[in-house]
């Protein structure tokens, strides 16, 4: 199964390529400063991992990359081309595909409906019109659905599922429209840990297969696990960034994350 | 029959004409805007198909044709006059829009015919045509329930930032929803006016709002199947309720208090989860994933120890 290869780009996409870049982001509500300064490199067939405590702004960080959000200051570029004033769902159409960090799948559609929703994009009108007549799955969505393994709920609504699984569907519908850049945000919150174990497998064979992604994770061994390379951030700002080992054994990060002062005064 | 269908045609055709007049709230709403455009598109139908019989004596087809083209270029413009609005400010906008029709109509001078409107729109239009033109309707916007449309139009509905992120042009959509729901309402309108041979603003008024919403709240407002349950009760309750007499307007308020209170899809919403249900429970085991209080209750013991991770969690790991 060649999978997800770069959607519609033909040739294989060289490895550690920067694909979406972020520099001097920054998104401020008023006096609030949510994101301020972050400077960030996707890089083809590599996961970049943001690490930070809750509100530390990973999430507007993610909304703003999407252009959900409008910037504040600083500039984001897609295969070196500014991106910073295209439609938010242009970006979609441009191969980048996205979770958020609630479950948010329609409550009316099927599993199979709320993932072909992710292929839809993908559809010509042909395909739109033929699919009145005759229901089929684009091979995308079937092979999105086998990926994550929800073959069994197709006719479930998302009401019927546990919340491990809902959040898989939501996996599987972003990768239905076939993404060459994936942003997830908490994939795995409220996830058991064997689910937990499979996504992060699911994420690292993408990887292998050329999938370049973002992701948001609060599971500090499973960024590592994961993870090219970490970005950590603490109330808006980047505090450190490299290698995930060093990252995390970054004092900056072990305050951020522990809290107090006093506790890494009492660690010494 | 024969003496039925006679008796009761002005029933039909309102029928008819009803539903398109509900759909043209339908439609928005399903897409999550809170529209009453129609409404003033209905006056806009009427008035255009009425001065252009008259005045030019167009072909039916034509006159009501050219007030669907009207109200749809208005209802593109309405769009984006109301492109920032949304929900109770956007209904409210969208009333008001109807109402300075309206308006329009009574001042109009000759033109319209003022506050006692215009009569003698005399055509060709039979219920044949109407209910041609229904039919087509119809089978356009169910099938704009389907497949990638039908689930566009929910995403935009349930969860706009979604939609959004999954390359969905909500702006768009919107925009859309506003042109369906000019021609819808106007069709209906022009289509009143050359049946009753008349116009006036009495006839396209606020009354039309409360009308289209009752039988959408009713019927369900998420398919065109909710507006034509709506629009046949409606029609027909009148003529079922002269039993009654006088308390009439407290059953119809009753009947519409307790499905918004009671049956929120309406009565389509009611049958469909009456389906699903039946469905759910002829669904033998329930797939691993399910989350287990609203998975269906097995059975026999075989299903429930099957359910619990038999034979299916084997096959599956």
């Amino acid at each position: 199964m060649t999978a997800v290869d770069g959607g519609a780009a033909g040739a294989a996409p060289v490895t550690g390529q920067a694909v979406l870049e972020g520099r001097d982001v920054a998104v401020h509500y008023g006096g609030i400063k949510a994101v301020d300064g972050v400077d960030l490199t996707l890089e083809t067939g590599r996961i970049l991992g943001i690490l930070g405590p809750n509100g530390s702004g990973k999430s507007t960080l993610l909304a703003a990359l999407t252009r959900l959000v409008p910037l504040t200051r600083g500039r984001l570029t897609l295969d070196g081309a500014d991106y910073g004033r295209t439609p938010p769902s242009r970006l979609a159409h441009r191969g980048i595909a996205r979770t958020f960090q609630t479950v948010r799948l329609l409550p009316d559609l099927t599993v199979l409906g709320n993932v072909q929703l992710g292929a839809d994009l993908r559809l010509g009108r042909g395909a739109r019109l033929r699919e009145l007549v005759r229901r089929s799955v684009p091979p995308a969505v079937q092979e999105a659905i086998e990926r994550t393994g929800v073959g069994d709920l197709l006719d479930l609504r998302p009401g019927e599922l546990s919340y491990g699984t809902a959040r898989k569907v939501e996996i599987a519908r972003a990768l239905a429209g076939r993404p060459r850049v994936l942003m997830l945000d908490e994939p795995t919150a409220g996830m058991n840990q064997p689910e937990r174990l499979e996504v992060a497998g699911l994420l690292r064979r993408l990887r292998d297969e050329g999938l370049t992604q973002l992701l948001v994770e609060h599971d500090v061994s499973m960024m590592v696990d994961t993870c090219d390379r970490l970005l950590a951030m603490n109330q808006g700002r980047p505090i450190a960034e490299g290698a995930p080992r060093e990252v995390v054994r970054d004092p900056a990060v072990q305050e951020a994350y522990l809290g107090k002062r006093g506790h890494r005064a009492g660690d010494r | 029959m024969n003496a039925w269908w006679v008796s009761h045609l002005v029933l039909v055709q309102s029928t008819f004409i009803s539903l398109l007049l509900a759909l043209s709230i339908q439609v928005p709403l399903r897409a999550g805007v809170f529209s009453f455009a129609g409404v003033g598109s209905y006056a806009i139908g009427a008035y255009t198909a009425a001065i252009l019989t008259i005045r030019a004596q167009l072909a039916p087809v034509l006159a009501i044709g050219a007030g669907v083209v009207l109200a749809a270029v208005v209802g593109y413009l309405l769009a984006l006059l109301v492109a920032r609005l949304s929900g109770l400010y956007l209904g409210m906008a969208t009333i008001s829009f109807a109402l300075f029709l309206g308006v329009l109509a009574t001042n109009g001078g000759e033109l319209t015919g003022g506050a006692t409107g215009l009569f003698g729109a005399i055509s060709t239009l039979t219920t044949t045509h109407v209910v041609a033109i229904s039919v087509v309707v119809v089978l356009l916007l169910a099938a704009s329930e389907r497949g990638a449309y039908g689930r566009r139009v929910d995403a935009v509905r349930e969860d706009p930032h979604l939609a959004v992120s999954l390359g969905i042009d909500v702006t768009r959509v919107r925009r859309r929803v506003f042109v369906v729901s000019g021609a819808l309402g106007a069709c209906a309108g022009g289509m009143n006016a050359l049946l009753r041979t008349t116009v006036s603003p009495e006839t396209v008024g606020f009354h039309l709002v409360v009308t289209a919403l009752t039988m959408i709240i009713v019927g369900g407002a998420l398919s065109w199947a909710g507006a034509a349950i709506g629009a046949v009760i409606f029609t027909w309750l009148p003529s079922v309720l002269q039993v009654v007499g006088d308390w009439q307007l407290v059953v119809y308020g009753v009947l519409v208090a307790a499905a918004a209170v009671w049956v929120p899809g309406g009565l389509l919403g009611l049958a469909q989860d009456g389906w699903r249900r039946l469905r759910a429970s002829r669904r033998r085991v329930p797939p691993e994933g399910a989350a287990a209080p609203a998975a269906p209750v097995a059975a026999d013991a075989e299903q429930q120890l099957a359910a619990l991770g038999g034979p299916a969690a084997e096959v599956r790991s």
